[in-house]
């Protein structure tokens, strides 16, 4: 997030959050629940943002508010099968103990390579060019920028090889 | 780029849909072929779950940042206690 998208958030976080805590007061939720949904819903917001997938019908107040409500009321059990907007994957995998285990493998590759996750997060998930990168993260160009994308990649699979291996 | 990493992009390339559709089928004979390659595509598919688990995680810890940012401000603070109280 730059300094005017982040603004932009800002804006619509003040503007949106306090209609949706007031619904999920009214509908016995806490304030807790009513945050955690409104950023899954910003989350979702953000992400089809950055694809170029986002399809406003109305106001972006209104398709936040819309969101965080399904993620609230599935948050609480309550609408299993209320549809996500398109295009958008949720990282979490159903099974507990798997989801257990990426947590973890997810942090031993923080401690030892959180720069090179930075990196990969930049190219795969903000959808920065790799000319982007090559400025960002100190590069000479964009060539030696792909190739360290690629040895980054190499290694966060190496350790995924790793903890697979130690697991069986 | 040294052959390793080659193939590397050539997995991404797999993994993002970007190959076209001779490309996949050879690619995927190459993996009933190879128990390596298959591994290797195996481990990087979870590879990208991790970098989007990371990647929503700095998110949501902007957001954090935001929410408490917004806190400071009075009439955002108070609405919310108003709401809850």
């Amino acid at each position: 997030m730059n300094k005017l998208q982040e603004d932009a958030i800002l804006s619509l976080y003040k503007d949106t959050f306090p209609d949706l805590a007031r619904m999920v007061r009214r509908m016995g939720g806490t304030l807790e629940e009513a945050k955690d949904s409104f950023h899954d819903a910003l989350l979702v917001y953000m992400e089809k943002e950055k694809t170029g997938t986002l399809q406003l019908h109305s106001t972006p107040k209104a398709y936040l508010l819309g969101i965080a409500r399904i993620m609230w009321l599935r948050s609480r059990g309550k609408a299993s099968l209320s549809p996500l907007p398109d295009g958008y994957h949720p990282a979490d995998v159903p099974d507990t103990d798997a989801e257990e285990q990426e947590q973890s493998l997810l942090k031993g590759i923080i401690l030892s390579g959180r720069k090179c996750l930075e990196l990969l997060k930049a190219f795969y998930y903000d959808h920065f060019s790799m000319d982007e990168i090559a400025g960002k993260f100190g590069y000479n160009g964009r060539r030696s920028a792909t190739v360290q994308k690629y040895k980054c990649l190499e290694k966060v699979r190496e350790n995924i090889k790793q903890a697979h291996t130690y697991a069986k | 780029m040294r052959n390793e990493l080659q193939e590397t992009a050539l997995i991404d390339r797999y993994l993002l849909g970007r190959l076209d559709e001779e490309e996949t089928r050879a690619f995927e004979a190459d993996m009933i072929m190879s128990h390596s390659l298959a591994e290797k595509v195996d481990a990087q598919r979870i590879a990208h779950r991790l970098i989007l688990r990371f990647a929503r995680a700095c998110e949501r810890s902007r957001l954090e940042n935001i929410y408490r940012q917004l806190l400071n401000d009075n009439g955002f603070a108070r609405q919310l206690k108003e709401i809850f109280a």
